[in-house]
């Protein structure tokens, strides 16, 4: 059977069935939860801004302007989920290895297992400064085009690029550090 | 991979591109909070609202309505006199400010013409958002205005109206501003601490 689209399912939650939302939880949860998961760092406060998301998206569905491209939209509100999420976050504590030393010494143990490996990766994303990595993320792991980007943040092109650039820079200087040890 | 000297972005990315899979009660917990919240049923309710029809006004019906047009102006000119600046603001203001030195709200009149909604609620970022806070429930006044006064925090903030659980509308009367979360507009009020 022909899964529904988008808009059939944001029409039939709106005409009053909200368990048809189900089919768009399970459509968007598990894309989504990759970005929220690099975003914040832990599968904890992923979930939470993830569900506070779907959450919010249902509230104010009938707002959803465009209902073909829920997805775009639900993932512009995840987006700002993650932002005041880490926000908050960051007050608290960070929750992340920023220890250089720390970092270098997980490399070594298993240099060139795979699973090591992307440790390694996680624990350079979450050295970025957060603007860096939402920006690292929606260009390069989302791809997304820098206007579609900006449509997003409410940032400036130029801004977006030059924070991916720095984003660039300083993986790779984390990464061959690690590398390199 | 890495190849021994050079870290490759793209490979980077191509590895924080492989699918994330969150707990497998997340499903259950999302519906739970959607199941608790009032069921949407905007398509019934636009329909209504945009449907072309004659609508027929008794003498009565006009009477109370230009008795109520009346009134909300009678109290924004009460009110303006006051301070001229607040002329220019939005019919959801501050008028009948309590005991400012007890609180730090102010009472402000949310008023909207809704002629066929059979319910009306004020949500804002000084209650929840929540459309079934009982102080925010508008009451039908006659001529399809519907209207509550209700306690508000000094400060700014954003609100909308929720008709029919369903169907959210801003503000006409005030100014809007974007929402960060959905990129829609709301409407913005500024309450004032008028000691």
């Amino acid at each position: 059977m022909e899964a529904s689209s988008d808009a059939a399912i944001v029409a039939r939650v709106l005409r009053g069935n909200a368990e048809a939302y189900r089919e768009l939880v399970e459509r968007y949860r598990d894309q989504y939860a990759r970005y929220a998961l690099h975003m914040l760092g832990n599968r904890e406060d992923a979930e939470e801004a993830l569900q506070d998301a779907f959450t919010r998206a249902y509230r104010s569905l009938a707002r959803c302007e465009d209902p073909e491209r829920f997805g775009a939209w639900l993932f512009r509100i995840l987006v700002n989920r993650c932002r005041t999420a880490g926000t908050r976050r960051g007050r608290r504590a960070r929750t992340f290895v920023t220890d250089d030393a720390a970092l270098l010494g997980a490399s070594e143990e298993h240099p060139e297992d795979q699973a090591a490996w992307r440790e390694e990766i996680d624990r350079a994303l979450q050295q970025l400064r957060s603007e860096q990595r939402e920006a690292f993320l929606l260009k390069y792991v989302e791809e997304l085009g820098y206007d579609e980007m900006s449509r997003m943040t409410g940032v400036g092109v130029s801004a977006l690029k030059m924070r991916v650039m720095r984003a660039c820079e300083r993986l790779r200087d984390l990464l061959s550090e690690v590398h390199s040890a | 991979m890495r190849d021994d000297d050079i870290v490759n972005i793209d490979d980077i990315a191509r590895e924080l591109r492989r699918p994330a899979q969150v707990d497998r009660s997340f499903d259950e917990r999302v519906m739970r909070h959607v199941l608790r919240l009032p069921r949407h049923a905007r398509a019934r309710l636009w329909s209504r609202l945009t449907a072309p029809r004659t609508i027929t006004i008794s003498p009565l019906g006009w009477g109370l309505a230009a008795a109520s047009l009346m009134l909300f102006a009678a109290l924004g000119v009460l009110h303006a006199k006051d301070d001229f600046h607040r002329a220019a603001r939005p019919i959801a203001k501050a008028l009948f400010p309590t005991s400012p030195k007890a609180s730090p709200a102010q009472r402000v009149q949310f008023v909207l013409v809704a002629p066929d909604a059979k319910k009306v609620a004020v949500v804002g970022d000084f209650n929840g958002w929540d459309a079934s806070h009982a102080a925010y429930q508008a009451q039908k006044r006659g001529g399809g205005v519907w209207s509550v006064t209700a306690p508000v925090p000094v400060g700014h903030h954003r609100y909308s109206f929720v008709v029919d659980d369903s169907l959210w509308v801003a503000d006409p009367t005030a100014p809007r501003v974007v929402d960060t979360d959905y990129g829609l507009p709301n409407s913005a009020i500024v309450v004032e601490d008028n000691k």
